[in-house]
C-alpha cells in the first residue's frame, strides 16, 4: 500500500531536470525537486538532495547554467536555466528515452 | 565536446575547492528553509517542519560527498592526500628515510653515468646527415691484417680517384688523409693536426658550413691552397673573428686562404682532433705508379638509399679487379678485396665489449641497491604489522594497502633518482677527463634528456619493485592472529624470514659475481705490469720536440741540433746514456711495408708490415735493450757508410726462422720499390711496441743519418729528418731531477723551442697501460660497493632477526644456554646464508665467465686462487656481520629482557 517507490535511474533524473527547467523556466533547486514530485503525482521519492548532484553535472556538460538570485521570499538562492545546447539536448535525449521505453515494452510484452 | 567540458571544469574546480564549498553550502541551507517554509505553509509545526524537510532532502552528508565526487578529480585529490600522508610517515623516520634515499641515489646516479657513456658512444647516431647511410671503404690486401679487427681498410692514391668513380651504390665518395702541419701567420708558430680531403667527403658528410664555403673540385684538381677551419680552431686561434673569411695563414711555410668555418661539434675523421681542412690536391708522385703500393688513404661515403653494403663491396670490387689487372708484373702477386663498413660500427666496434661489462657491472650494483631497499621497507612494514591489521579490519582494501606501500616505495625511489641525477652529472662533469684515451666519441658524453629519462624510468621501476615486498607482507597479515597478540612491535612471520633471508642470499651471490670479475681483472692488471718490457723504464727520462722549419730550414741545421744537444746532455753530472728515437716503445704507432730478402710469405705474396722507428746516439743503451746478436749503432753509421738496420728477434724469428739475422739484407717498401738494401748487423730483445698486454711485434731499427738514402728517393731537398725526436736520458739521478736539467740544456741551445711531454720513462708505461687499469679500476669499485651493500643486507637481516627473538634468547639463557653458544647459534645462521648465497654466486660467476673473457691477460676465468679468495672474503665478511648482533644477543640480561616482554 501506499506510493509506489522506485529507484531513479541517473539518465532519467537529467531529463526530468531537463523538461521541468524547459517548462517552468528559471528555477532554483528546491522548486526544480518539488516540481518533479508534484508532476510525478507523488509516484517517485527520490530524495530531494539527489538533485544537486544531477545539477552539477548538467552544469559541468553546459546544459544548463547558474546563477545567483533572490526567491519570491527574498531569500538568496542559486538559480538554473537551460542553455542553448541544453535545450536541443532534450529532444536528443527523450528521442533516446522513448526508444528505450518502446523496445524495454516490446521485450516485456507477453508473448514475446 | 560535452566530456572536454566537464573535464575542464573538474579541473577549474579543483582550485576553487572553498569557495564552492560555502556556495554549495549556502544552496542547501536555501533548499532546507524553503522546505521548511512550505510545510509551515501547510500547516505542520515548527518542529514537524524541520524533520519533514530534513527527511525529504535525504542524508546531507551523503550528498556532500556525492557532489564532491562528481566536481572534483577525486582520484587525483586522494592521490596528493596519500602522498602527503607518506611523506609525513618517512619524515617521522629520517634515519630510515636517508639511508634508503641514499642508497637508491647511488644506485641511480652510477647507472645513469654509465648509462651516459653507453648512450654517448654506442646509441647516438654520428653527428652527419642521415649517418646510417654512411660507411667506409677500404682495401684488405693479401698478406696483411688491413681491413679487420675495427680497421676499416686503407686505399692507395690511385684508387681513391678510381673508387670516386662508382656511381651505382654510392651518392658520393670521398678520400682523406691525416697530417700534421706547421700553422704560422697568426701568433706563435703551432704544430697542428689537420686532414687532406677530396671535396666530395663535405657532400658525403652532408654538413654544411657556418660561415663561407668549403672547397670546391676546382680548387681540388687547381691545387689552390684554401682552408675550412674546424669551429672551435676559429674561436680559439682566430678569437671568433666574424670577418675570418679571406684571412691569410701559412701552412708549413706555404701561403693558404681560410674559405670557410664549419660549425660547432663537426669533427671529421672521428677522434683525430682535426682543426682544418685542406683539399687533397695529389701531387705527380701521389698518383704515379710507384705509390700503387702506398696504402695511406681512407675513404668514407654515402649509400644510395636503395643501396646494400653487398651490393656497394661488389661494385668496388669490379673497381678493383681492374686496378689488379693493371699492374705491372711485379706486384702480379698482390690480391686486394675492397670492405665495406657502417662508420658508426668500425668506430665503436672495439669499444662495445668493454662498455657492455661496464653496464652490466653496474646494473648488478643497482640490484643489490634495491635488494637492500626492499629489505629495508620489508622490515618497516613488519613493524607496523599491527596498524595494518587495524586497517584491514576497518574494512581497508589490499589494492588500498598494496598503493600505499608503493606509493611510499616511489617517493623514495623517485626522490633517489632526482639526486642520482645529480651525482651522475658531478660524475660526468669530473670522470670525462679520466676516460681511456681509445674510447670512441667521448666528445658525444652529456647528461642530456635520454639519460634523464633513464634515471627517472629506473627510479619508477625500482620503486615499484622495491614497494611490492612490503605489499607482500600486508598481503599476509593474519589479521586475527596480529590484533591478538600481546606483543607491541610486530613480530616477523615465517614467510617474511624467508622473503628477507632470499633477498639477503641473492645479494651476496650477485655481489660475490662481480668481486670475482674484479679480482680477475686485478689480477690481469697485476699479470700486464710484470710483462717483460724488453727494456727498463727506471732511471729513464723522456722529452718530445719539433724542430719548426721557421728555425730550422735545413738538414744541416736539424743535424747540428740534435748533435749539440746529444753532447750537452752526456755532459750532465750523473748522465750514463743519451740517444734519441723517433718514437718511444709503448706509445709506437706506426707501420712500414718492408721487404726481407729470402723470405717467402705464406699468406701469399702481399704487404709485410713491421713496426720501426729511427734512432741517433745511444738509444739502446739508454733503455737498456739487451743486444741478442750482432752490435749496436755507432757513430760510423752515418750517411756515407754502408747502409745498416737493427731488427728485434721476433722480426728475426718470423722472418729467417732458424737463421742467424746478422749479415742478411732487406729493404723498405714493397719488393717493386727497389729501395736500397740495408744489412742487418744487430739483433735485439723484443721491445713492447704498442701496449705490454700485446703480444711480440716486429720492429726494425734505421739509424737517423742514413734514412735519405735508405728511402732511395724520390725525396725532394725539401724533406728533413730527425725533426721530431724523444729524447731519452738514463742518469744515476732520479728521473724527476733530470727532468729540469733537460730542459735547461735545450734552453741553453733554443731558448725558443718548446719541450713538450716531459716525463718519466715509468710515466710513459703507465700511460700505456691506463687503458686496462681503467676497466680494473671502475669494475672493482663497481665490486666494492657490492660487497660493502651485500654486508649491510647481511646486518640487517641478522640484528632484525635477533632484536624479534629476544625472547626466545632470554628464555634459551635462563634455561642454561651458555653465551657463547647463543653467538654460535646467531653466526651459524649468518653463515648459512653466506654458504647458500656464495654457492649461487659461484655458479653465476661461471655462467658469465664468458663475458670477462677478452678482457683477462693471462689469467683463467676460473682462476682457482681468486676464486678461493672470493669465496673466503664472502664468508668473513658474513662473519663479520652476524658477529655484532651475535654480541649484543648475548650481552642481554635475560631477566631485563624477559620483563620488558
Amino acid at each position: 500500500m501506499g506510493e509506489q517507490k522506485s529507484d531513479v535511474l541517473q539518465g532519467t533524473l537529467d531529463l526530468m531536470v531537463l523538461k521541468t527547467l524547459e517548462t517552468m523556466g528559471p528555477l532554483h533547486g528546491y522548486g526544480i525537486a518539488r516540481r518533479i514530485e508534484q508532476v510525478s503525482g507523488n509516484a517517485l521519492t527520490l530524495s530531494q538532495g539527489t538533485i544537486y548532484p544531477a545539477l552539477l553535472r548538467l552544469e559541468q556538460r553546459g546544459w544548463i547554467r547558474s546563477e545567483w538570485g533572490t526567491s519570491e521570499m527574498n531569500r538568496r538562492a542559486k538559480f538554473y536555466s537551460l542553455t542553448r545546447i541544453g535545450r536541443k539536448k532534450i529532444e536528443d535525449e527523450t528521442e533516446n528515452w522513448e526508444r528505450v521505453s518502446a523496445t524495454m515494452a516490446r521485450i516485456l510484452a507477453p508473448g514475446s | 565536446m560535452d566530456w572536454m567540458r566537464t573535464l575542464l571544469g573538474r579541473i577549474r574546480s579543483v582550485f576553487r575547492s572553498r569557495r564552492l564549498d560555502a556556495d554549495l553550502d549556502e544552496e542547501l541551507k536555501a533548499h532546507i528553509e524553503f522546505a521548511i517554509a512550505e510545510n509551515l505553509e501547510q500547516g505542520m509545526s515548527a518542529e514537524e517542519a524541520r524533520t519533514s524537510a530534513l527527511r525529504g532532502f535525504g542524508g546531507v552528508t551523503q550528498i556532500r560527498e556525492a557532489y564532491r565526487v562528481q566536481r572534483g578529480m577525486p582520484w587525483l585529490q586522494m592521490a596528493a592526500r596519500n602522498i602527503r600522508i607518506a611523506i609525513r610517515q618517512l619524515r617521522s623516520s629520517p634515519g630510515f628515510a636517508i639511508t634508503a634515499i641514499l642508497t637508491l641515489a647511488l644506485g641511480i646516479g652510477a647507472t645513469s653515468a654509465v648509462f651516459s657513456i653507453v648512450d654517448g658512444v654506442l646509441l647516438r647516431p654520428l653527428r652527419f646527415a642521415n649517418p646510417s647511410r654512411l660507411v667506409t671503404l677500404g682495401d684488405q690486401v693479401s698478406g696483411g691484417h688491413m681491413g679487420e679487427n675495427g680497421d676499416p681498410g686503407w686505399v692507395t692514391a690511385p684508387e681513391v680517384v678510381s673508387y670516386q668513380g662508382i656511381t651505382r651504390s654510392f651518392e658520393s665518395l670521398g678520400g682523406y688523409t691525416n697530417v700534421s702541419y706547421e700553422l704560422s701567420g697568426i701568433g706563435q708558430p703551432f704544430q697542428i693536426a689537420a686532414a687532406r680531403m677530396t671535396p666530395s667527403v663535405f657532400s658525403v658528410l652532408g654538413v654544411a658550413p657556418l660561415m663561407g664555403r668549403v672547397f670546391t673540385p676546382e680548387e681540388d684538381t687547381k691545387k689552390a691552397q684554401v682552408a675550412v677551419l674546424s669551429y672551435a680552431t676559429w674561436k680559439t686561434r682566430f678569437n671568433a673573428n666574424p670577418q675570418v673569411i679571406g684571412t691569410k695563414i701559412d701552412l708549413n711555410q706555404s701561403p693558404y686562404i681560410v674559405v670557410g668555418v664549419m660549425p660547432r661539434n663537426f669533427e671529421f675523421p672521428i677522434d683525430a682532433g682535426c682543426e682544418l681542412w685542406v683539399p687533397m690536391s695529389f701531387s705527380a708522385g701521389e698518383l704515379a705508379p710507384e705509390a700503387e703500393t702506398n696504402w695511406d688513404f681512407l675513404m668514407v661515403g654515402r649509400l644510395k638509399p636503395s643501396s646494400t653494403m653487398a651490393q656497394a663491396q661488389d661494385d668496388a670490387q669490379r673497381v678493383a679487379a681492374q686496378t689488379m689487372h693493371d699492374y705491372p708484373p711485379d706486384l702480379s702477386t698482390v690480391r686486394i678485396r675492397p670492405v665495406v663498413y657502417p662508420l658508426h660500427e668500425i668506430t665503436v666496434m672495439q669499444a662495445r665489449p668493454l662498455l657492455q661489462m661496464l653496464f652490466l657491472a653496474v646494473v648488478v650494483v643497482l640490484l643489490i641497491a634495491c635488494v637492500n631497499l626492499a629489505g629495508l621497507l620489508l622490515v618497516r612494514a613488519i613493524s607496523r604489522q599491527r596498524e595494518t591489521a587495524v586497517r584491514l579490519a576497518l574494512g581497508a582494501s589490499i589494492c588500498t594497502l598494496l598503493g600505499q606501500t608503493i606509493l611510499e616505495s616511489l617517493i623514495i625511489s623517485v626522490s633517489g633518482g632526482v639526486l642520482g641525477i645529480g651525482l651522475a652529472a658531478v660524475a660526468i662533469a669530473i670522470g670525462k677527463d679520466y676516460l681511456p684515451a681509445n674510447l670512441p666519441l667521448t666528445s658525444q658524453i652529456a647528461l642530456n634528456w635520454t639519460v634523464a629519462v633513464f634515471a627517472l624510468l629506473l627510479a619508477l621501476v625500482t620503486g615499484v619493485l622495491c614497494g611490492l615486498a612490503p605489499g607482500f607482507a600486508a598481503l599476509r597479515t593474519n589479521v586475527n592472529a596480529s590484533l591478538k597478540n600481546g606483543v607491541r612491535r610486530g613480530s616477523a612471520s615465517g614467510a617474511h624470514v624467508r622473503l628477507r633471508s632470499a633477498l639477503v642470499v641473492a645479494e651476496i651471490a650477485i655481489a660475490l659475481i662481480l668481486l670475482c670479475a674484479s679480482g680477475l681483472l686485478m689480477r690481469s692488471y697485476l699479470n700486464m705490469s710484470h710483462v717483460d718490457l724488453g727494456f727498463q723504464p727506471d732511471r729513464v727520462t723522456t722529452a718530445a720536440y719539433a724542430l719548426l722549419q721557421k728555425g730550422y730550414p735545413t738538414q744541416a741545421r736539424v743535424d747540428a741540433f740534435n748533435n749539440q744537444l746529444l753532447l750537452r746532455l752526456s755532459q750532465l753530472p750523473g748522465v750514463q746514456s743519451v740517444g734519441l728515437t723517433s718514437s718511444l716503445p709503448t706509445m709506437n704507432d706506426c707501420c712500414m711495408a718492408f721487404t726481407a730478402d729470402g723470405f717467402v710469405n705464406p699468406r701469399g705474396p702481399g704487404w709485410t708490415p713491421a713496426a720501426y722507428s729511427q734512432v741517433i746516439g745511444d738509444f739502446f743503451t739508454a733503455m737498456r735493450v739487451p743486444l741478442v746478436r750482432g752490435r749496436y749503432f755507432t757513430d760510423d753509421d752515418n750517411a756515407n757508410s754502408q747502409l745498416v738496420v737493427i731488427v728485434n728477434h721476433e722480426f728475426a724469428e718470423h722472418y729467417w726462422p732458424n737463421q742467424n739475422p746478422i749479415g742478411k739484407r732487406m729493404h723498405i717498401g714493397p719488393p717493386k720499390r727497389r729501395a736500397p738494401w740495408m744489412t742487418v748487423v744487430g739483433e735485439v730483445a723484443d721491445v713492447k711496441v704498442y701496449v705490454p698486454d700485446a703480444g711480440a711485434t716486429a720492429e726494425f731499427y734505421q739509424p737517423a743519418a742514413q734514412l735519405d738514402k735508405d728511402y732511395g728517393g724520390p725525396f725532394s731537398a725539401n724533406d728533413i729528418f730527425g725533426s721530431s725526436e724523444h729524447v731519452v736520458v738514463r742518469s744515476a739521478l732520479p728521473p724527476e731531477q733530470m727532468e729540469n736539467s733537460v730542459r735547461a740544456v735545450v734552453r741553453s741551445i733554443d731558448p725558443q723551442l718548446p719541450l713538450t711531454q716531459v716525463q718519466t720513462m715509468e710515466q710513459v708505461v703507465s700511460q700505456s697501460e691506463a687503458p686496462r687499469r681503467f676497466n680494473t679500476i671502475i669494475v672493482s669499485s663497481f665490486g666494492l660497493a657490492a660487497v660493502l651493500l651485500a654486508v649491510l643486507g647481511i646486518y640487517s637481516v641478522i640484528a632484525f632477526s635477533v632484536a624479534s627473538r629476544i625472547e626466545e634468547m632470554a628464555i634459551r639463557m635462563a634455561l642454561g644456554s651458555r653465551r657463547a653458544d647463543i653467538v654460535r647459534l646467531i653466526l651459524s645462521s649468518g653463515l648459512k646464508l653466506a654458504a647458500v648465497g656464495a654457492f649461487l654466486g659461484l655458479a653465476g660467476a661461471t655462467a658469465a665467465s664468458s663475458v670477462l673473457r677478452p678482457f683477462l691477460f693471462h689469467v683463467s676465468p676460473f682462476d682457482p686462487l681468486v676464486i678461493a679468495l672470493t669465496g673466503m672474503a664472502v664468508f668473513a665478511l658474513a662473519l663479520a656481520a652476524s658477529a655484532l648482533p651475535a654480541f649484543r644477543a648475548a650481552s642481554v640480561d635475560p631477566m631485563q629482557a624477559l620483563r620488558e616482554q
